[in-house]
């Protein structure tokens, strides 16, 4: 087992570099997952959000102090001075985006029941004003409504039962399809973001050993030896893969350390499967990549571009909902869509029927073929090379 | 006989590299190779080990002939490259184990193996060194430890001493002779001719792939017409005096150029007693006057009428 103890040896050698890239992967991962499932939670939550306005009235009513009140449940009050050109200023530079105006004998003409407008500036198109416009009208009808049927009803007492009218909530639950979904949103980006830095790594380490392995001179000296191709190929091959699988252990246990509480289910191991699979993948792209390049100084350029390249067109950065069409066609023609795609698919999965887990397999087998296909080229490109 | 070529040939599109070459190495002699470079030298090398297809030919080692998948005859051959074929990745000690280990698996006896070839090739200070870290000629002792460490029965060493110091070429020379001692078959190849003179003890001198001519040195310059060379550096020399030199008995040819004049001997004469009496005869003052018998070049010369490094 010269040769495989030999590969092992050159790859211990170049473990500084690679374990830069795995620590700073995992880090960026790590801060990128978390963030995102952050993201993903506020995503499935409520929460109101107040908007910044300007409130000038030209006269004061218990019935004016009462709105205000009741629009400062969803609305900031701005100071502002009643000119013209100041309040323009504060809605171009967005220091308020409502501005509202009570008329001088607006209490009165209301009281009285007569018609009676209120004027409001705006931003347009924002939606934060229509529910300033809501609570003023929800606060106006409800109080019209005590005005039209209780004759001479004092504004104290208007304004007392509007508080307690409109202080009655109602309580909304938000529920999702299946409680568990939730649960692999950090491993369902941590997966996704793997594919790269697994991806570098691989390429890092194979073509640097591919580069040394295939290097004329020595190759030439180990041919003269009675060792045959065969058996070195075999331990060479041997030795990617034990590097291969080694490089995948360390990242899912890093997942699964980190995310403990909710790893220990089905959808981990089909996160699991799908991620040994790519990473098997990767290996034929780095063994297909090391028959390439040439020098070392080549390594890491061919490294990024290529690992960033797929990456980005197969949703591992941007969301494939938010890739256009062409680009997503592009993308299919990739490992790194299908092992993306499996992964999504795998953290949607609530149930494990047969129908559930067929598309997942068919995005395993998907990458299984591009590995095939990938490896067959490296092998072509090889015995090209070996006659040259 | 170790090794038997007959008719060998190989050709990259129109160019001929290898020419109909025939060569047999006996066991026990240090057979050289000579040419200059692109002679085919290292081709034929590569033939022989199977590391090249060929056209046309027969090669046999040991007795056997050798494919790619001879695996018993490469057992018993050590290879040195011209390029130095070592892991940077590994320590001297750790490359030399490397090779070894891809003949010998007995663990100790690698071992021993391993340390005999460190201690051949002098390298026993730097075996915690990494390649980058030896000098050009250290490089080329572990180049050579690599080849060997397995006591092969047949080494061939294709120019091991490119652009080494004289020092380190010297002890490179000395560790061939004391393998061939130990009993190795040895084929070296180089365009030195001052190495091949000195080591080998049968020489084939090959040019544009075709072997020009075979033998010991002494047989080899037996070949060519001229003997003693004299060279006499003097700073006046007359057109009368050099055609009065010229008319001596046994006197091949004289040239007088660069204020040195280079007198060749027939075949088997000696001409320096009586170039004395005649520069004494003339009164020509003169600064150092020595004497040479042919060299390879000379034979080169001679055969191909281009010197050996052209």
């Amino acid at each position: 087992m010269q040769v495989f103890k030999l590969c092992l040896k050159v790859l211990k050698k170049n473990i500084p570099t690679m374990l830069i890239y795995i620590v700073v992967f995992l880090v960026v991962s790590l801060i990128m997952s978390s963030a995102l499932s952050k993201e993903m939670q506020a995503d499935t939550l409520f929460a109101q959000k107040k908007s910044n306005m300007a409130f000038i009235s030209e006269e004061s009513s218990p019935l004016i102090d009462g709105l205000k009140q009741e629009l400062s449940k969803v609305a900031n009050f701005v100071e502002l001075p009643d000119e013209k050109e100041a309040l323009q200023d504060a809605l171009y530079f967005r220091s308020v985006s409502y501005i509202l105006r009570i008329p001088e004998g607006f209490t009165e003409s209301f009281m009285k029941g007569e018609n009676v407008r209120l004027k409001k500036t705006t931003v347009p198109n924002s939606y934060s004003n229509t529910y300033i416009d809501l609570s003023i009208n929800k606060y106006l009808n409800n109080a019209r409504l005590y005005v039209r049927h209780i004759e001479n009803i004092s504004q104290e007492s208007l304004v007392q039962h509007l508080k307690s009218d409109l202080s009655v909530n109602t309580s909304v639950e938000l529920k999702n399809k299946s409680d568990k979904v939730g649960k692999h949103i950090y491993a369902n980006y941590f997966f996704n973001y793997m594919s790269y830095s697994l991806l570098s790594v691989l390429i890092l380490g194979m073509t640097a050993l591919m580069l040394v392995f295939y290097n004329n001179d020595l190759r030439r000296r180990n041919a003269c030896s009675p060792l045959s191709a065969r058996s070195i190929n075999l331990q060479f091959i041997l030795a990617s893969l034990l590097f291969t699988v080694i490089t995948w252990m360390i990242m899912v246990a890093f997942c699964i350390l980190y995310n403990w509480k909710n790893s220990f289910n089905l959808n981990t191991v089909y996160f699991m499967i799908n991620s040994l699979v790519f990473a098997f993948c990767g290996a034929s792209i780095s063994f297909l990549i090391g028959n390439l390049v040439k020098s070392a100084n080549a390594i890491s350029a061919v490294t990024n571009v290529v690992t960033l390249g797929l990456c980005f067109i197969s949703g591992v950065f941007v969301p494939l909902e938010l890739l256009g069409d062409s680009v997503l066609k592009v993308a299919s023609f990739t490992p790194t869509y299908w092992f993306v795609t499996g992964n999504n698919r795998i953290a949607k999965l609530a149930q494990f029927n047969h129908s559930d887990i067929e598309p997942v397999l068919s995005c395993m087998l998907i990458q299984l073929g591009f590995a095939l296909a990938f490896f067959a080229v490296a092998l072509v490109i090889n015995k090209k090379r070996r006659f040259q | 006989m170790i090794i038997k070529v007959k008719n060998l040939v190989k050709r990259y599109g129109d160019l001929i590299a290898l020419d109909h070459l025939s060569l047999s190495v006996n066991e026990g002699e240090v057979f050289g190779l000579l040419g200059p470079n692109g002679s085919g030298k290292t081709t034929a090398i590569n033939c022989i080990l199977s590391l090249l297809s060929y056209d046309k030919g027969e090669i046999e080692i040991f007795g056997q002939p050798m494919t790619p998948d001879a695996y018993n005859i490469k057992r018993d051959i050590g290879i040195v490259m011209q390029n130095v074929a070592v892991y940077n990745e590994l320590t001297v000690y750790e490359n030399i184990d490397y090779f070894c280990g891809l003949y010998v698996q007995d663990k100790k006896l690698r071992k021993k193996l391993v340390d005999e070839a460190i201690d051949f090739v002098g390298l026993g200070d730097f075996i915690k060194f990494y390649p980058k870290k030896l000098s050009g000629g250290l490089l080329r002792r572990l180049n050579i430890a690599c080849g060997i460490a397995h006591k092969p029965k047949l080494i061939i060493l294709d120019e091991p001493t490119v652009a080494v110091d004289p020092q380190s070429r010297n002890k490179i020379l000395e560790g061939i002779l004391e393998l061939n001692r130990q009993g190795a078959t040895v084929i070296y190849t180089s365009h030195y001719m001052e190495e091949i003179e000195q080591i080998c003890s049968r020489i084939m001198i090959i040019d544009k792939g075709k072997a020009i001519a075979t033998g010991t040195k002494d047989e080899l310059k037996a070949m060519i017409s001229m003997g003693e060379k004299i060279t006499v550096e003097t700073y006046s020399l007359s057109e009368e005096q050099l055609s009065r030199l010229r008319k001596l008995p046994n006197i091949a040819s004289a040239v007088y150029k660069n204020q040195t004049l280079e007198i060749k001997s027939n075949k088997g004469q000696n001409n320096l007693e009586t170039i004395l009496d005649f520069i004494k005869r003339e009164g020509i003052q003169f600064g150092k006057i020595y004497s040479e018998m042919p060299t390879l070049n000379d034979v080169f010369l001679e055969i191909t009428g281009k010197e050996l490094r052209d």
